[in-house]
Parts: C-alpha cells; structure tokens; sequence
C-alpha cells in the first residue's frame, strides 16, 4: 500500500471518528434544549389570568348591584385592582401586546383608580366603568385563548423539530460508528493477515536454516569419514607393501610387527565406523537406554580391560583405578555407559604424554554417581572446554591426530539421555578432568 | 450563613415599621386555623413585627425583574401558631386555595413576604401576604408545580 493510499485512510478514519462525534453531540446538544423547553411556565397560564381578571370584574359589579357594604366592595375593588395590575406587569404585558389587546385594556386601570370607593367616588359611575370592563374584557378572553393556544402549538411545534433533528443525529452517528467498525475490522483482518504471514515466513526460513546446517554437517563428516579412513587404510597399505616387496626374505619378528601395526589400524576403523553409526542411529533417535542398577566400578574397570586390548599404542597401563570397597550404584545403560567412558578414557590416552599416568576415580553425591577420569597432559582453556563438546570440533593443535570430533558430543549426549551430564574442568596441578554423571540408583 | 446576614440586616426593620404605620398593626393579616393552638390563631402586624424578619431577592413567574422580598419565614409562623400537620390550605383574597406541603417550608427558606422593594404589599397588589420561595437558590423550584404555591393575597392558612 502506498503510503498516499494510507494518508486518505487515516483522513477518512479521522472524518468518521469526527464526524461520529459531532454528530453525538449535537444529538446531546438538542436533547438538553428539548429538556429546557419542556418546563411549564407559570406565565404561560394565560387563560387563567386572563379568567381572573374577567370573574373579578363580574364580581365586583354583582357587589355593586346588590349594594353590598361597603367593606366587601372594597375588598373585590382591591382584588380587581390587583388583577389589572397584574395584566400590566412583564411577562402578561407582553403576552398581550403579541396577542394584539394590549392597547385596548390600556386605561381600564387608571380609570378604575379614578373611581375608587374610598375616596368617596360616585358608585354610580363606578358600575357603569365596570360594566363596559365586563364587556371589553369577554370580548377579547378568546383573543387570549386562541393566542395561548397558538403559543403552546408552536412550542410543541419547536419540541418535534428538535426531537427529529436529534433523531436525525443519532441515526448519522450510529451510520458513520458502523463504518468505523467496518474499517477498523477491516483494517484488524488485514493485521492478522500480515501477521500469519510472518509467522509463516519464519517457520520458513528456520527450516531452510536447520536443512542447511544438516547439510552441512553432512558434509563435514563425509570429509571426516574419508580422511579419518583413508590414514588407517595407508597404514595398512603400507605394512602389506613392505611384506610383499621384492627383494629379502621377511622375518616372523616383521611379519608379526606389521600385522600388530594392520590390527590396530583396523581397530581404529571399526572403531570410528561404530561412531558413526552410533551418530546416525542417535540422529534418527534410534537409541532408547535400557536402564539398570549397575556398578560404575565394574563398569570402568571391563572399559580398561578393553582397552588394554584396543589401545596398546598409547600404554593403557598408565590408568590407575584405586581398589574401592563401597559400591557406587548407578541407574543406567551399561553399553551406553561403556561407550562414555571408553570415549573419555580414550581421550585422556591420547592427550596426554605417554609417561603420565590416568586416574579413574568414582565416588558418588547426594544424587548422582560420579566417575572422574584425570589426564596430566596439555589441558584446555576455559574457552576449549567451552566449545569442546561441539559437534566435529578438534582440540586446538590436535588436527592431526586420529578422532572424529564426535566423541564428546556423542558422550555428553549419551550421559542426558540416562539422565546424567559429562563435563570438563581443569586439574589442578594441570590436565583435564573429565567428569561422568549418572543418577544413582536409591532403591537399591 | 447567608440567611443570618439577612437577618442582622433586617433586625432594624420591625421597630421602624412599628412607629411609621402604627394603623395596620390592629388589622388581622392572616388567619390558621385546623391543627393550630386552640383552633385558630390570628396574626396582626404586630405579631409579624415580634418574629425575625428575612429578606432576599428572586426572580418570579409573573415578573420581569428580581424583586427584594422582605418578610417572616412560613415555618416560623407554623411555629408561632403551634401547627402540627403535613400541609397547609393555603386561601387567598380571590378565593384562589391550593394545597403545600409543609416540608416546603423546612427544606426551602419560604417567606411569607409582606415588602416587595421596600413598598408593602395591599391588597390592590399581591398583598397583604405573598408566599415566595427562594426561586433563583434552588433549581428544582423553577417548575410550575412550585409556582402554584407562590400564593398572594393569601389571607388564611388551614393546617391538616
């Protein structure tokens, strides 16, 4: 979307937004108008006033035909007086004005006081005044009526106007919030469009990344395979070569040199072809542990009888195991544990001089058992132990010599698979100390 | 408190009133009657002049300006008079009679007004008694319901 197309969005979002509002509050605006113009006005009671005005006129003339005393005369003369007085006053002076009798009644007044009966005034003359008040007063009552009646018409006539325009309002208020809505779900959909689009496109390229890295270490161990292949199988090329070469009769003593020289390089390639298929058979998660009660002791010490069979070049003589009496119960997989230690051990032969000894020691904690294998050799910095347990890394300096750099990975992977861990920490005094966990067995 | 200003204001005004028409004090200006001491009691001038005057202005309905009103209050007179009961028939000069509640009295400062701007009230006008409520102090009385209490000419009071 350009952003000229979002500009008219945001401008036609805020002209409805105020459009919705103003509407409203005009609607509030002509509601609080119809509330003012509902309240009855006691001056809108003209009919009555008027009326008043008219009985006590009559009363008053019937007082002065029956010849009443004079105390009640003066008192509906009083009260006559008030009414056209109050017929003079603001609101009903107006009232009259607009009706058109105004000026008609004008003078009643004055010409009553003129002939009040307390200042001895002829009564004579004060019924004739009344009489013709009588008159002109019924003539104009349905002017009043009728002006009143008009008056209250055209207010109700004003309270339905504001009543439709406040209608009106509401309904254009209640159009433009429907488009409002409608925008901004429109507007919602296409954010969640967006967003499981990304989301999508994510997942996408994590896999690319994971497929790639795969690949990758394929081929990192396709070259290591073959390489890690091809120095055993010169070996034993080499030996078979100086076997078969023309020329002097061979001695047992050399035939029984080269075959030890062959055996080994052949150990070393079943060796590493059992790594890799224990790799790949882990990738596929092809391995369950068969979990048992057995003794890490017991364990190590077949390990070191294996490898004085497997690795008589690097002198597995040098292990010290020192004779423990306790047992350290593990719960875990013997053949899997094997594999650890051998890896482990393996390591610290073939990092370490050949004239150092290697200590295997097991003691156990409060939850695990613990079987540590101590090299004198080289050791590694904090930053070697750190990436060491990454897959095909090689320690620094030992490119050259025979492994896969899988042995590691493979152990740790195999220790969490039991539950346990592998980890490396430097000896004190120099060497590496590489330390199996397994969990110990509690039943036992 | 602005009430007790009113009256400090207006505590001269009885004694000067009682020398300059010392004749309109014999009259009876009002009558009560129902439940009232002995039935029926009657006030002259001089039993206005003996109670706490007060005095404000107001718009009215049949006004245009706001005129100063000046005059004792409803609830005193009941008081005056003894009155127990829930309304009062109010009567008027013209027979004009109509019913209030005498709660109005207590929660609005009601004046029975007998000065309209200084002049007296007679019968020739709204007098000798106008009912006036505080119209302009309390919005609810700006309503017709009100403006029919606001008696004049009122001569009699029936409390019931």
């Amino acid at each position: 979307m350009t952003t000229r197309q979002e500009w008219i969005r945001y401008l036609g979002l805020g002209g409805l937004v105020l459009v919705c509002l103003g509407l409203l509050g005009l609607a509030a605006w002509q509601l609080v108008q119809l509330e003012r113009q509902m309240r009855i006005g006691a001056s809108e009671n003209m009919i009555w006033v008027f009326g008043q005005a008219q009985i006590e006129a009559l009363n008053l003339a019937l007082a002065l035909s029956d010849e009443a005393p004079p105390q009640k005369i003066q008192t509906r003369f009083d009260v006559l007086l008030s009414r056209l007085t109050l017929l003079e006053e603001g609101p009903q002076r107006r009232f009259l004005e607009d009706a058109g009798i105004s000026e008609t009644l004008a003078g009643w007044r004055s010409g009553l006081l003129a002939l009040d009966p307390v200042q001895g005034a002829d009564p004579a003359a004060l019924r004739s005044h009344v009489t013709a008040l009588v008159a002109a007063l019924r003539g104009k009552a349905s002017l009043v009526m009728s002006h009143e009646w008009q008056i209250q018409a055209e207010r109700l006539d004003r309270l339905g106007h504001l009543h439709r325009l406040a209608l009106v309002s509401v309904l254009g208020a209640a159009l433009a919030g429907l488009g409002l809505a409608a925008i901004l779900i429109d507007r919602e959909r296409r954010l969640m469009r967006g967003r499981l689009d990304r989301l999508r496109a994510e997942k996408l390229a994590g896999d690319l990344e994971r497929e790639r890295e795969t690949s990758e270490n394929h081929r990192r161990f396709a070259d290591l395979i073959a390489h890690q292949l091809r120095t055993p199988l010169a070996v034993i090329d080499s030996a078979m070569h100086r076997l078969t070469r023309r020329g002097g009769p061979v001695s047992p003593e050399l035939v029984s040199e080269k075959a030890a020289v062959s055996r080994e390089a052949v150990a070393r390639l079943v060796k590493l072809t059992d790594t890799a298929l224990m790799m790949s058979r882990l990738e596929r998660d092809g391995v369950l542990p068969h979990l048992g009660a057995h003794d890490l002791r017991d364990l190590a010490a077949s390990v070191i009888d294996d490898l004085m069979m497997s690795a008589q070049g690097r002198d597995p003589a040098r292990i010290r195991q020192p004779a423990q009496i306790a047992p350290m119960v593990a719960l875990c997989d013997p053949a899997l544990t094997s594999e650890i230690l051998s890896n482990l051990l393996h390591n610290a032969l073939l990092y370490s001089p050949l004239n150092c000894r290697v200590d295997v020691e097991v003691s156990q904690s409060q939850t695990h058992i613990v079987c540590r294998v101590e090299d004198r050799g080289r050791g590694m910095s904090p930053e070697e132990i750190a990436c060491a347990f990454d897959r095909f890394h090689r320690g620094s300096g030992h490119e050259t010599l025979p492994g896969s750099g899988l042995g590691l990975t493979l152990a740790r992977h195999l220790a969490r698979m039991q539950g346990g861990d592998v980890n490396l920490t430097q000896r004190v005094g120099g060497g590496l100390t590489a330390a199996l966990y397994l969990p110990r067995e509690t039943s036992a | 408190m602005n009430l007790r200003h009113r009256i400090a204001r207006t505590a001269l005004i009885p004694a000067l009133l009682l020398s300059s028409v010392p004749a309109a004090a014999e009259n009876v200006l009002l009558t009560l009657t129902g439940a009232v001491t002995d039935g029926r009691v009657e006030l002259t001038r001089a039993d206005f002049d003996a109670m706490d005057w007060h005095e404000f202005a107001t718009s009215t309905s049949v006004t245009d300006h706001q005129p100063e009103f000046r005059g004792v209050l409803m609830r005193d007179i009941l008081a005056h008079a003894g009155a127990e009961g829930s309304q009062v028939r109010a009567a008027a000069l013209n027979d004009y009679v109509v019913d209030i509640p005498i709660e109005d009295f207590y929660q609005f400062d009601v004046l029975a007004a007998l000065y309209m701007d200084g002049v007296p009230l007679t019968p020739r006008d709204k007098g000798p008694v106008w009912i006036v409520y505080p119209r302009d102090d309390h919005g609810v009385l700006a309503d017709i319901r009100y403006d029919m209490r606001w008696v004049w000419q009122l001569v009699a009071l029936h409390v019931q």
